[in-house]
């Protein structure tokens, strides 16, 4: 060997000395459960005993397509993900702009939006639940208070309604992550432009909508794509308010993947929605990354 | 309850009593109480509860628990810990004493350490995530009546009692014969009960005696109360079916229990009979019949234990249709002047009989792969045994696993105040088992009863998709009772 070979093995095996912990730790707890569970969507399994099953090869996804349920859920996800993540984001990008003013209070205001992000699950899901029960909750008894009552309604327990009023909380509970990311976002765009599109006689709305939002297409595109994940997996939310009910009208596919698991033992059927599940969450980042790449800043433009 | 009965009620439990009339009632139960046994005993064939001796209160003096903890055959040679995981939090405190008492009086090397999950979905993957890894702990599981004994039995990552009960016929018989039906999977007992529980219709006589209404006897006389109810304002029954999986079929299993087609169920539950039966899909138009009738509070499915216990608390609804185990929560909303009360579902049928939805509570057995089994069963006997039963039970003021003497309630009123307490355990002998064995019928009748709340479906139809799932399954690996 060289020595310009020696020193290149030198260098390259310490970039691996550095990276090893944590390609390990990444293959422990990433890389092999996502394998077993491809590999489990094969089989059959109960959950309880120590071996799987005999190998069934396409059998459960075979199931899943043929499973109205599954469709039902695969619906939900989508509807859960397509309304959520444009209020999500426009929502939060409209604050942002806001509080990207020299307001008063703005620190406070700032505050006040992100709380919802920092509070529990169970707290918030335990709180609207109670917003939405539909004799003493505060949501139906505001509505008769201002002369709306024929509006009060069932919210959590009528399959109509039902899925709109958790995406209205999933909403509300994130928006002030997006807004953070956002703010930064616009704390951080070149003030040049910004000020020359200003003596070039750009008026507010303009700015906003000519410069600043292409300007703020990335971090738009980065903030979409965290809210269509989250969206994608949801699964607390839903499971703690609804249970995906009624009528699986809230079934989402990670509370269908726990009903199949834990409460029906079907753990390759399971484990199928689960890889479905991760293929789905790639595609979307896959694209998001390409829109990404040909954003001004991805390089490729 | 008859309308006597529940005036009966009135002057007997939830007023104090006075210290002659405690005298007579103490006496007056003792002297019952063998017959009364024997009586619970051959009643308990019906239903998985059982009569048990009327008491209320201590006559005189300290009472101390009649029973005995009785010594173990098997002891810790060294100190040794077993580990228990289970899923009701409120009974971690009834777990401690008891074992605590068992480690002072008999096995000082003996430590039971208990892991409280938060719920039964959180216990049930844990211990299923334990077995699959061939996991020595827990030691003791507890498992939910049904399904969940089901799976952990027949897939061999549990021990059964067969021994236990041939070494002590005594202890078996300390059981209700129908509880242990209720868990008996391919013949052999797989788990014992804690408690046992009823479903029950709690109401505020206050609401009632201010309406002039009276305890409903049948379906239609319930009917006239919710119109009457509703006429001033108030909101019949908070029925919280949007709890979980279980209430949106009680009202089926009520009207099953009211026509004694208990049965029936069950063996279309095994895949032995079509649920499409007449008797079968009647159960399901009662439920469509339930939801349709105004007598429940708007939505129960958007309605969790908690919500409707608020309504309930707050007077905004006059009856409350849930478990005795939620009667702690339910005294905790209650104002100081409110005037608790219960009554079994009216009968169904003209002529029927009130069907009290009952099931055996926490059950508890052994890991197959435990390093103590010997031990294990030896805690289990301690928590369900005579001595045991009595404590657990007055800690909580759920109705024990099986029958218990007049002593031994008196015992458990010094301490237990609440004068529901000897009303819940009257209503065992008519106990209607509210357990499904087959998980994926379970679920579609969950979801079949839930399109029938929001007529989404036709009873008939949703008892052709309970039929479905059921064939689906195919011929069931297990047989039940």
């Amino acid at each position: 060997m060289s020595a310009a070979a020696r020193r290149r093995w030198r260098r390259n095996l310490t970039g691996y000395a550095f990276a090893g912990p944590a390609l390990i730790v990444l293959a422990a707890f990433l890389l092999y459960p996502v394998a077993y569970s491809v590999s489990l969507s094969f089989h059959e399994w109960d959950g309880y005993t120590p071996r799987w099953g005999p190998f069934v090869g396409f059998e459960n996804y075979r199931a899943l397509a043929a499973d109205e349920v599954f469709w039902r859920a695969t619906w939900n996800s989508i509807v859960f993900v397509v309304v959520r993540t444009p209020l999500e984001v426009g929502f939060g990008f409209l604050l942002a702009l806001l509080l990207n003013h020299r307001l008063a209070l703005r620190s406070l205001l700032r505050t006040f939006f992100f709380v919802p992000v920092v509070m529990s699950l169970i707290v918030v899901t335990i709180i609207f639940q109670r917003v939405f029960e539909p004799n003493t909750g505060l949501l139906n008894t505001f509505l008769r208070v201002i002369g709306l009552g024929d509006w009060a309604h069932p919210w959590l327990g009528d399959p109509a309604t039902a899925l709109p009023a958790v995406i209205a909380v999933s909403v509300w509970k994130n928006v002030g992550f997006s807004l953070v990311i956002l703010l930064a976002g616009l704390q951080g765009l070149p003030q040049d432009v910004i000020e020359a599109a200003r003596v070039d006689g750009a008026n507010a709305w303009q700015l906003t909508l000519r410069v600043i939002t292409p300007l703020m297409r990335p971090i738009l595109a980065l903030t979409a794509l965290l809210s269509i994940i989250g969206g994608l997996k949801v699964f607390d939310l839903v499971f703690i308010m609804t249970r995906g009910g009624p009528t699986y009208s809230t079934e989402v596919l990670a509370t269908m993947l726990y009903r199949e698991a834990f409460e029906l033992n079907h753990m390759g059927i399971a484990s199928a929605v689960a890889v479905i599940l991760v293929a789905l969450v790639l595609s979307i980042a896959r694209v998001q990354t390409y829109v990404l790449d040909e954003s001004p800043e991805g390089g490729k433009a | 309850m008859s309308n006597g009965a529940g005036h009966r009620q009135k002057h007997s439990t939830s007023r104090e009593l006075s210290r002659r009339r405690l005298l007579e009632l103490g006496l007056a139960s003792a002297a019952a109480s063998p017959l009364l046994l024997r009586a619970g005993r051959a009643s308990a064939q019906s239903g998985t509860g059982g009569a048990q001796p009327t008491v209320t209160k201590t006559p005189t003096g300290e009472l101390k628990n009649p029973a005995e903890l009785k010594a173990p055959k098997t002891k810790a040679s060294a100190p040794t810990t077993i580990s228990f995981w289970q899923y009701v939090g409120f009974h971690v405190d009834a777990q401690k004493f008891i074992a605590e008492e068992y480690k002072k009086r008999h096995d000082p090397n003996l430590t039971l350490e208990i892991t409280a999950y938060p719920g039964l979905n959180e216990q049930r993957v844990g211990v299923k995530s334990a077995f699959a890894a061939q996991s020595a702990t827990p030691d003791i599981v507890a498992v939910e009546p049904g399904a969940y004994a089901v799976d952990v039995y027949t897939s061999g990552s549990v021990l059964d009692f067969t021994k236990v009960f041939a070494e002590d016929p005594e202890y078996k018989r300390g059981f209700w014969p129908n509880a242990l039906e209720l868990l008996t999977i391919n013949g052999a007992i797989v788990s014992v009960p804690a408690v046992t529980n009823t479903v029950i219709v709690y109401y505020n006589r206050g609401i009632f005696q201010q309406h002039g209404l009276e305890v409903p006897n049948t379906l239609d006389e319930l009917k006239k109360i919710g119109a009457a109810l509703s006429a001033k304002g108030i909101m019949p029954i908070a029925y919280p079916a949007g709890q979980d999986r279980n209430f949106p079929i009680f009202p089926y299993y009520t009207y099953v229990g009211g026509i004694k087609a208990d049965k029936l169920m069950r063996e279309a539950d095994l895949g032995l009979k079509p649920w499409t039966s007449p008797e079968l899909v009647a159960g399901a138009e009662f439920v469509e019949m339930m939801a349709k009738s105004g007598l429940y509070a708007k939505g129960p499915l958007g309605i969790k234990e908690p919500d409707a216990i608020q309504i309930f608390a707050t007077g905004k609804s006059a009856m409350f249709w849930g478990g005795q185990w939620m009667r702690r929560s339910i005294r905790a909303a209650l104002p100081p002047n409110f005037d608790l009360a219960i009554f079994p579902f009216p009968a169904v049928v003209p002529g029927g009989h009130k069907s009290v939805l009952s099931s055996v509570g926490i059950t508890l057995t052994v890991n197959a792969r435990s390093k103590y089994p010997d031990l294990a069963f030896e805690m289990i006997k301690a928590l369900t045994g005579p001595w045991g039963k009595i404590e657990y039970t007055r800690n909580l003021g759920l109705s024990p696993n099986g029958p218990i003497s007049a002593d031994a309630i008196a015992y458990q009123m010094q301490s237990l105040k609440d004068p529901l307490y000897p009303e819940f355990l009257k209503l065992q002998p008519t106990g209607t088992t509210r357990v499904i064995f087959t998980p994926a019928v379970e679920e579609a009748m969950t979801q079949g009863m839930q399109a029938i709340i929001t007529g989404q479906k036709t009873p008939k139809a949703v008892m052709e998709s309970v039929e479905a799932a059921s064939q689906k399954v195919g011929a069931r690996k297990f047989r039940t009772g």
